[in-house]
């Protein structure tokens, strides 16, 4: 190889990296936001979902699924969640409202004051789950054809710490979910490097 | 190393970099959810605003949408109002992550269904029910909306989805499949999906 083609390949597999930056990389909600203080404090309605079979309505499994986030103070609580006010609850029994219905899975409702210096404040996050969907969590033998409830919090805990969606397939902030798919459940290098991002 | 070689393998890792596209909702059909809608409407978001529900738990944004064309056999007023989770009071925002926003000043084409209180109409199926208008050299052509809630800009590696050509359609196009949808047959968009 001359040294023409080495500084083509060289200059084409810059300009491939820069391409593939966005790919390989994590997004964050904007505008940039992130909660005061850690460990965020995370609630579980302890009214479960009806479809999960567990025992608990896979309250014990998101408590136990979302500390994977490792800055995750979570317990179940009787106190449903109040929009607009601290803390970030979720909601396995209820859609919101109307909020999360039709081909919606679940949905996280989130409030922040702009900051005038640094990042925004991150006030109070909710999440909402459509029991209109069948659920299973990791207290349950077997799949057919429900979601993964421990993989879902899972994700939608990262929208509540301030994630946006992630490219890379695989991730536990990739945007899509199919059925009897518990690989969210794990978090990958490039969701860990989105939460030390912002904190 | 040649220069096809050194070109294919350009091409082929340019190829691996291009930003790969889902929903996080689970993915409808489009001739469900032309069905399942109450109104197909092409309009204009005219004044947008914000407010507190009653219980002060939920701000929603509320658009005037001046119409211009109903698709399918259902028609209404030359004004609606949609209202959508989310939106700013005061220094207060409040976001549905990933659920469509509306925008004063958007050209649009909107699915919308009923508020389960009936009051108001919403996006049907969320990012789903919203497809932008853009003028292409004198045809109107449609496509969705690549920014959603908590996406305050285009993310990195997103592009304008009018730049891309297989996901866009013309508003005839549209019409067409609404109008095959309606009469009870299946039907898909062409191309590739934006999330």
């Amino acid at each position: 190889m001359n040294r023409k083609n080495i500084l083509a390949l060289s200059f084409a597999t810059l300009f491939v990296a820069a391409m593939a930056d966005p790919v390989m990389a994590y997004v964050l909600l904007s505008p940039r936001r992130r909660w005061p203080t850690t460990p965020v404090t995370v609630r579980v309605y302890n009214v479960g979902n009806s479809t999960i079979s567990d025992g608990s309505g896979g309250v014990n499994a998101t408590v136990s699924a979302i500390r994977a986030w490792g800055i995750i103070s979570s317990s179940s609580t009787s106190s449903a969640a109040v929009r607009g006010s601290a803390p970030a609850t979720i909601m396995l029994n209820s859609n919101g409202g109307g909020l999360c219905t039709g081909t919606c899975l679940a949905a996280t409702l989130t409030g922040y004051y702009v900051s005038q210096a640094g990042d925004d404040r991150i006030y109070d996050a909710d999440v909402y789950t459509n029991q209109s969907h069948q659920y299973y969590s990791s207290g349950e033998p077997g799949c057919s054809g429900e979601y993964d409830i421990n993989g879902i919090m899972t994700h939608e805990v990262g929208h509540v710490i301030g994630i946006g969606h992630s490219n890379v397939s695989g991730a536990t902030m990739f945007p899509s979910v199919s059925a009897c798919n518990a690989l969210p459940r794990s978090l990958e290098a490039d969701d860990i490097a989105a939460k030390n991002d912002l904190y | 190393m040649h220069r096809r070689t050194l070109l294919s393998l350009g091409l082929l890792l340019l190829a691996l970099a291009l930003p790969m596209s889902a929903s996080q909702f689970i993915r409808a059909p489009f001739d469900q959810v032309a069905r399942e809608s109450a109104l197909i409407v092409r309009g204009t978001v005219e004044q947008t605003w914000s407010a507190w529900d009653d219980a002060h738990e939920v701000i929603f944004t509320y658009a005037n949408v001046r119409v211009s064309r109903y698709f399918g056999e259902a028609t209404g007023p030359d004004l609606l109002v949609v209202r959508e989770a989310g939106g700013t009071v005061g220094d207060y925002t409040q976001e549905a992550i990933g659920f469509p926003a509306i925008r004063r000043g958007e050209q649009v084409v909107l699915f919308l269904s009923k508020w389960e209180d009936g009051a108001d109409y919403r996006i049907h199926a969320f990012n789903q029910g919203k497809y932008l208008v853009r003028d292409r050299d004198g045809m109107e052509v449609l496509f969705e909306d690549p920014v959603k809630q908590g996406e305050a800009r285009l993310a990195p590696g997103k592009i304008a989805r009018e730049n891309g050509a297989e996901d866009v359609m013309t508003i005839e196009e549209f019409a067409g499949m609404v109008e095959a949808a309606r009469a009870g047959e299946r039907v898909e968009r062409p191309g590739p999906r934006s999330n």
